[in-house]
Formats: structure tokens, C-alpha cells, sequence
């Protein structure tokens, strides 16, 4: 004890006392940093926030832990993973792709026409990709070189795609071709297509790891992504650098474009059904959105994780699937909804400013 | 730089005359305000050339199209006697033209070593990953070898005071293999310490000869100690082209206080000649 605190301790003190009182916050110091170590790190937050909800409805809820609803739960948030993992890139461009909505909806009837116009399913899937990727291109050229902000190019593609599915569908529901799985199937190699493509139980939960891994990976490990964190951290640095910041954006904008266009032939193939409905093509867009605001991705670029995206898909939802087997009245779903996104990126932005001040990347 | 042992590589038979870079009657303008008019200018191999120029004089504007990040409007640069006509930041830098600009050109965002090697990213080949073990190492003997001491190579460059920035963009254009590099005011948030690390840096590249420098100073007295011959520039124009040695810090002054004079004169003849074309203009009226 130094004698400037030991001045200050009164004398019948005994000596013991505050330095016991010292040593009990200096053994509790290593887990509370590591716990202090997680709640800052990128995806801490949400993670917990997660755990917490899971809890929630586990306890509250008898049919929540159990596999069926696991199943059931899968339906609500791997689609969600995929588009907010690609549109995580672009938001850390601190730029944004509202065309999702626009090419969920219209990939499916694309895909739709072509296997009607009798290409084999696997070809016609592939050219839904292409112009998908087309879609991204286009988006991404008309912000680049035109120098229109993207969420203005990318509200009008979202409008003309959706205007042009229903101008196509007649606006009328139709059967996704190769939807069939083995009981109805007619051939073997038709039911591997339909389970590969979204109708198999863990299908799209294997598209949505696979994807959220590989664009983690891109972001963390390659060049693409450090370049793409760079453009969004200073556009004008990154091309001092040497950054080619028009062909990091517009490949961004098509790797949104494709998963979008993923998403869209996954969901009709697993529902079996194409419908073309713009509001739920719009709530989809909302909610991947979310997903990647929720999961600690910034609008204002230069930060973003794809784990916390499909996390904050997760979170979404388990919020959505909890809510629906508790029985709450539908009219509250959107309701809870908005404040679980208000309160999540409270927490994020509180945690984000600790991990600054903390010194923690 | 890995041949700069003394002695040892015998470099290309590069005459004295032969200049490494030579830049000929470049002119730009960005819409209506010309930035550069007509500028000539040369640099010998090893040559350490000194900048100066008031702002907006067109020295930035001069670096930028030098290092290929805007191209010229008319005029032509040669890049060891082959035209060089660089296409982007990127393709100057293959061709061995690096700079340190103004700016700095950090991403805050990223690490220390993210950002040393911003666009010369280290891959583990043949896969697309980035190779940031090698990185951080070379990272750290570079800033070893300047003398710049940071605890962790890892953290957001964002947290670092603007001294360690600069050199860390100093590092990024001193140790990028370049033949030729250029410095846009390397010693602007500088401390003199810091300062003097990078001035005896680049005292030592110039005692090893092989890379050749174009560098913006303000002060004249690192202008003299640092540089071999000096340019001034002035309005986009190339007006005084010394060998160090034959000049001194009073003349530097004197010349640019004369120009300051001269202007004055000009702006004093100018503003005489708006008086009394509006007294003429009222007259009309």
C-alpha cells in the first residue's frame, strides 16, 4: 500500500480489509475480460441476444426445443442467411441493394418459363443465375458510371422487376417445375433436383452455411475482401492506393444479385409454388436488411461481418417461429418485430462504441 | 531494395546524363481551373529532387498524374528512355513508380499491415487467401529498419497519432520494390523526431543510390540538406530547376517573396483595372 492511500485509511482500520477487498475483483478480472472480450467483439452482442430469445421460448414455450420445430425454424431464417450474406458486402460499401426483393421475385419465373420452354431444369437454373448476375451487373454499372446513389438505381430495378414478373405471370400462382420429391417423382435424378434445390429438409440450411462460409471466408482472408472494407472505409484512399473501387463494387452488386436469385429458385422449389406477390417480395428485402443490421453491419459502410448476418437472420427467426407456436395474434408479429430491431441495434451501437473506446478491432 | 548492399550489384550502365524519369510539357486542368500549364522536368537515376511551390501551385496534381492515379490532358512522360504512360496507381506501381501522398491514402478501418500492403497484398499461392503471417512479418522489419516502434502491427491504423500514420504510409511507399518514388509532403504531421527518422531514412536510400525521388517540402532547410537539386513551381509552371549546392535557403525565400511581390503587383493592377472598368460601366449606365 502506497502512503498516500495508507494516509488516507483511518488508522483503526484493519490492514486486512481493503486489500482482501482488492484481491476479489483481481480473480474475477480474467473472466470478466474475456466476457467483457466477447460482448465486444462484432458479433458478441447479437450472439447473446440470440441465446437469450432461445431461452425465452425454450422455457415459455413446451414446443419450442424440440427437432420438429427445428425443422420448422429452418424455413424462417436459412433464405434470410443468404440474402443478408450477400448484401453485407455491399452495406459495407456503404452502399446498399434494394433489388433483392425485385430478383427473388423474378428468378423463379424465369426459371419458370425456361423449364416450360423445355431447357432441362439444371441448365434452366443455371441461365436464372446468369441473368441474375446480369441484374447485379447492370445495377452496378448504372451507380458506377452514371454516379446515381444505389439506393436509387437499385429502388428502380426493384420496381421494374417486380412490375415485369407480374406483367409476365399474369400475376397468377404457378407450380415450380422439378418441385417433386421421391414419393411424386417421376424419376430419380427428378427428386435429387428437387431435394438439392430447396424441397430437401436440411437443403437449404446447407445452401445458407455454405454461402455465409464461403463470403466469411472472402471477407476475412482474400483480397476482394479487404478491398472491400477499404472502399467503404474511404473511396478515395482506396483509389490512392490503387484499389480498382468500380470492380470491387460491381462484383458486389452481382454476388447480391446471384444470391438473391439462389434464394428465389430455393424458396419456390422447397414451397413448390411461384407466386408472384410484391409486398412479401418487399417484406423479404426488409428483412434480409435487418438480418445484416441486426448481425452488426453498419449502413454507413466500412464495417461488417457475414456471421453476424446469418446470426441476426437467426435471431429473426427464432423471433418470427417463437412468436407464431406461442400463439401470439399475428397482428403483433411486426409489432415485436420493429422493437426487437430498435433494441438489437441499441446494443449494437452501445457495444460498438465500448469496443472502440476498449481498443478491440 | 534487395540488391542494396554496397558494392555488390552492378546496376544497368546508367549514364549521369540518363535520366530515369522524364516528364514533358504536361498540362492539366480540371474543368475550368488549370492546375498544371506546361510542365518539363527530369530526374537522374539515385537523384533526390526537391519540389516546392505554393499551394496550389500544382505540385499535388504533378504527383498524382505522375504515379498514374489521373491521367495527363497533353504532354508525355518517359520512364527510363520507354514512353510511360501509366493507366492506374496500380500499373505505375509495376512499373516501379510508388508515392506517398498528401493524404496518406490509409484506410482507417484496417490493420497496419492491412494497410502496408494495401494492393500488394501477400497471397498463400496458389489459393486466394491472404498471406498474413508474411505480411505482419515484413511489416514489422520495415518499421524496425525506419526505427518506428508499434506494440501491435493488428490494430485499426485509426488508432494511431498522425506521426505513426505518416510513417506508416512513408514505409508502404519506401518498401514497395519501387525504383522511383514520390513524396507528397512526407513530413507534414510529423513531430521532429519522427521527422528526422524519415529524413535520415531517406538520407540512407540516397547513399544506396538505387531508388530515385521526387519530394514536396515545405521547409527549405530539409529541402537543402535532403535534396539534390530543387524545382520550384509556380502556377502550373516549372520557373527555377537548381542543383542544391548553388543555392541557399535566402535565395529559396527571396525568390518566393519576390513572387509574392510580383503577384501582388499583378492582383494590385487587376483590381485597378475591375475599378475602372465598372467606373466605366456606371458611366454607360
Amino acid at each position: 500500500m502506497s502512503s498516500a492511500t495508507g494516509n488516507a485509511v483511518p488508522a483503526a482500520a484493519p490492514t486486512g480489509g481493503p486489500a482482501h477487498r482488492r484481491e476479489a475483483p483481481r480473480a474475477a478480472a480474467v473472466p470478466l475480460a474475456l466476457v467483457k472480450r466477447f460482448l465486444t467483439a462484432r458479433e458478441g452482442s447479437i450472439i447473446v441476444v440470440t441465446v437469450l430469445l432461445t431461452v425465452y421460448f425454450s422455457v415459455t414455450v413446451s414446443a419450442f426445443f424440440t427437432g420438429g420445430n427445428f425443422q420448422n425454424l429452418l424455413q424462417y431464417f436459412t433464405w434470410l442467411a443468404i440474402l443478408a450474406a450477400g448484401e453485407v458486402f455491399l452495406m459495407i460499401n456503404g452502399e446498399i441493394d434494394l433489388s433483392i426483393g425485385g430478383v427473388y421475385l423474378f428468378a423463379p419465373y424465369l426459371y419458370y418459363e425456361l423449364a416450360n420452354g423445355h431447357v432441362p431444369l439444371l441448365p434452366a437454373v443455371l441461365i436464372t443465375f446468369v441473368a441474375c448476375t446480369a441484374i447485379g451487373l447492370v445495377n452496378g454499372l448504372i451507380t458506377m458510371i452514371v454516379g446515381i446513389s444505389s439506393f436509387i438505381t437499385t429502388l428502380g430495378t426493384l420496381f421494374t422487376l417486380e412490375g415485369f414478373t407480374l406483367i409476365i405471370s399474369h400475376a397468377e400462382q404457378v407450380t415450380a417445375p422439378g418441385s417433386q420429391l421421391a414419393a411424386s417423382a417421376t424419376s430419380n435424378s427428378l427428386s435429387t433436383f428437387a431435394s438439392v434445390f430447396g424441397a430437401g429438409t436440411y437443403s437449404e440450411l446447407i445452401w445458407a452455411l455454405a454461402v455465409v462460409v464461403i463470403l466469411a471466408v472472402a471477407l476475412a482472408r482474400t483480397r476482394w475482401g479487404l478491398h472491400t472494407i477499404a472502399v467503404g472505409s474511404n473511396r478515395n484512399a482506396a483509389a490512392e492506393a490503387g484499389v480498382n473501387v468500380r470492380l470491387n463494387l460491381i462484383r458486389n452488386f452481382v454476388v447480391c444479385s446471384t444470391c438473391a436469385g439462389l434464394v428465389g429458385i430455393l424458396e419456390s422449389v422447397r414451397t413448390s409454388s411461384i407466386s408472384p406477390d410484391p409486398s412479401s417480395a418487399n417484406s423479404v428485402l426488409l428483412l434480409a436488411i435487418a438480418s445484416a443490421v441486426i448481425g452488426g453491419t453498419l449502413l454507413a459502410g466500412g464495417t461488417g461481418t457475414v456471421i453476424g448476418a446469418l446470426i441476426g437472420a437467426l435471431f429473426l427467426g427464432i423471433l418470427q417461429d417463437g412468436l407464431a407456436i406461442k400463439g401470439v395474434n399475428a397482428d403483433y408479429l411486426n409489432f415485436y418485430l420493429g422493437l426487437a430491431i430498435l433494441f438489437a441495434m441499441l446494443v449494437n451501437v452501445y457495444l460498438g462504441r465500448v469496443r472502440r473506446m476498449s481498443g478491440h478491432g | 531494395m534487395a540488391e542494396a548492399h554496397d558494392g555488390e550489384v552492378i546496376v544497368a550502365p546508367v549514364t549521369d546524363t540518363e535520366d530515369v524519369l522524364r516528364v514533358e510539357h504536361i498540362a492539366k486542368s480540371f474543368g475550368p481551373v488549370t492546375a498544371l500549364r506546361d510542365v518539363s522536368l527530369h530526374l537522374k537515376k539515385g537523384e533526390v529532387l526537391g519540389l516546392l511551390g505554393d499551394n496550389g501551385a500544382g505540385k499535388s496534381t504533378l504527383i498524382k498524374t505522375i504515379c498514374g492515379f489521373q491521367q495527363q490532358d497533353s504532354g508525355s512522360m518517359w520512364l527510363k528512355g520507354e514512353p510511360y504512360e501509366p493507366k492506374s496507381v496500380d500499373h505505375a506501381r509495376a512499373l516501379g513508380v510508388d508515392v506517398v501522398y498528401q493524404d496518406l491514402a490509409l484506410i482507417d478501418e484496417l490493420s497496419v499491415y492491412q494497410n502496408m500492403f494495401l494492393c500488394r497484398e501477400e497471397r498463400l499461392s496458389p489459393f486466394p487467401f491472404l498471406n498474413s503471417r508474411k505480411m505482419k512479418r515484413e511489416t514489422r522489419k520495415s518499421l524496425n529498419d525506419i526505427g518506428i516502434n508499434l506494440p501491435r502491427l493488428d490494430v485499426p491504423v485509426a488508432r494511431l497519432s498522425g506521426g505513426q500514420r505518416q510513417s506508416i504510409a512513408v514505409a508502404r511507399g519506401v518498401y514497395s520494390q519501387a525504383d522511383i518514388l514520390l513524396l507528397d509532403e512526407p513530413l507534414a504531421a510529423m513531430g521532429a523526431k519522427e521527422g528526422a527518422m524519415i529524413l535520415e531514412l531517406i538520407a540512407r536510400l540516397k547513399a544506396e543510390g538505387n531508388l530515385s525521388m521526387i519530394m514536396i517540402l515545405h521547409n527549405y532547410v530539409h529541402v537543402l540538406e535532403s535534396c539534390d537539386r530543387v524545382n520550384m513551381i509556380v502556377d502550373g509552371v516549372i520557373t527555377l530547376d537548381k542543383p542544391t549546392s548553388e543555392t541557399s535557403v535566402e535565395e529559396l525565400t527571396e525568390i518566393v517573396v519576390e513572387e509574392y511581390r510580383r503577384a501582388r503587383i499583378e492582383a494590385k493592377k487587376d483590381e485597378a483595372a475591375f475599378a475602372a472598368s465598372e467606373a466605366a460601366e456606371g458611366v454607360e449606365d
